[in-house]
């Protein structure tokens, strides 16, 4: 009996641990959310308006010959993939592969992966890695995405892909993150045969061709704050969790000690009891 | 003068949004002035000089690339950092530009000069703001 009490003892003091851990990296998810959302509240008026830009562009494309629009056949996708450079963050990254493996499964793609675990996952499945040096997603700046926009459209006018799609982590609420992805070459040319009133300068090919890379900066950047966000929220959400189990963990241990603390009274009594009457 | 609404947008959040009487862009064709009633356009603009005219006062900035929009009436410029003349840290600059030219000495790959000529022409256009103002 006394060699169980100890463990249950030890089991306890070992659960504690772990919910300190887990309550720890709780309050550390929190604070990093805090900040990740302001973040994403004030870059979201540039994205949303390059997206607007781009839209405008669409919509006015009648009578415009660029590369970027949609006229060749698709046979390569590229996927930038962002995901979460750690675990322990519940289903964030999984959700997300889970989803990109249904899409993609008899497609031709490459893969970019943002984020240690991207890489790792894409890398162990011998996917066609197109550019791999975005191994942590903490680090990636607004500059690392122009240059990763530069390159993304340079390869696509070389034709190295013919579509390019952003799979990331849409963060819905604190609750719930869903993966998602946007579709971001080639533009969309509106069927619209209105008479295109837009001046562009010094012309509408060498306008696109420098807005397109800083579109695709705009959209990664975008989806990289909002992924990150989504991993504060996750994280958060799995720890807190894992801080409710190990309680309840706890009070099912501290339980069981004291029942077994109660049986070891009870049995020394009866055998002080009985050795009284032997006497 | 008439007014009209300006949005200015970096990444970093908006940096400018208000009515004012004109504005001058430096674009890749030379400079351009808005005024109110601009018709829809779109340009991309280089490294240089924003200037804004409002209430009848000039301010100066060094904003680094992106474009310009006019549509319906509202001019929006998407770059990729702005700052006013007297905000700018001249000493900063310098020491940027310094740095830029010992790099652009020794550079050897194409990549390396080319990131020093951005860096200098950066810093280059910070300083000739801030001695406009």
């Amino acid at each position: 009996m006394a060699s169980s009490m100890k463990d249950i003892k030890n089991r306890i003091k070992s659960v504690e641990g772990t919910m300190q851990i887990t309550k720890a990296m709780e309050l550390v998810a929190t604070s990093k959310l805090k900040k990740a959302r302001e973040r994403i509240e004030k870059t979201r008026p540039y994205f949303d308006f390059l997206k607007e830009t781009i839209h405008d562009i669409e919509n006015s494309s009648a009578g415009v010959n660029s590369d970027f629009y949609k006229d060749r056949e698709i046979n390569k996708t590229c996927i930038v993939v962002i995901a979460g450079d750690r675990g322990l963050a519940g289903g964030f990254n999984s959700n997300l592969f889970k989803k990109i493996i249904a899409d993609c499964q008899d497609k031709d793609v490459c893969v970019v992966p943002i984020g240690k675990k991207a890489g790792e996952f894409f890398v162990k499945r011998g996917y066609d890695i197109l550019f791999d040096s975005f191994n942590i997603a903490e680090n990636v700046g607004i500059a690392d995405c122009y240059d990763l926009g530069r390159f993304l459209s340079k390869a696509y006018k070389s034709k190295k892909f013919d579509r390019l799609v952003v799979y990331y982590t849409h963060f819905v609420s604190m609750m719930s993150q869903t993966p998602a992805c946007d579709a971001v070459l080639p533009l969309e040319k509106s069927g619209d045969k209105k008479k295109n009133l837009t001046l562009y300068e010094p012309s509408p090919e060498s306008a696109l061709e420098s807005i397109v890379p800083l579109y695709i900066s705009g959209v990664l950047y975008g989806a990289m704050a909002e992924s990150q966000v989504s991993e504060f929220g996750a994280r958060r959400m799995a720890m807190d969790n894992a801080t409710k189990n190990a309680d309840e963990m706890i009070e099912n241990l501290t339980l069981k000690y004291n029942r077994a603390r109660q049986a070891a009274i009870t049995q020394e009594i009866t055998e002080i009891v009985s050795g009284a009457e032997a006497l | 003068m008439r007014e009209f609404n300006l949005r200015i947008l970096t990444p970093d959040g908006p940096a400018f949004e208000g009515a004012v009487e004109s504005v001058v862009v430096r674009s890749t064709e030379g400079d351009v002035c808005f005024l109110y009633g601009h018709t829809d356009y779109i340009t991309t603009i280089e490294y240089g000089r924003v200037k804004i005219r409002q209430n009848g006062k000039y301010r100066n900035a060094a904003c680094m690339g992106g474009f310009a929009s006019v549509s319906k009436g509202e001019v929006r410029i998407v770059a990729t950092t702005f700052e006013y003349a007297d905000e700018i840290d001249v000493e900063r600059a310098e020491r940027a530009k310094q740095r830029a030219q010992k790099r652009l000495e020794k550079a050897e790959s194409d990549r390396e000069i080319r990131l020093a000529e951005v860096k200098l022409s950066r810093a280059l256009n910070r300083l000739s703001v801030a001695k406009m103002d």
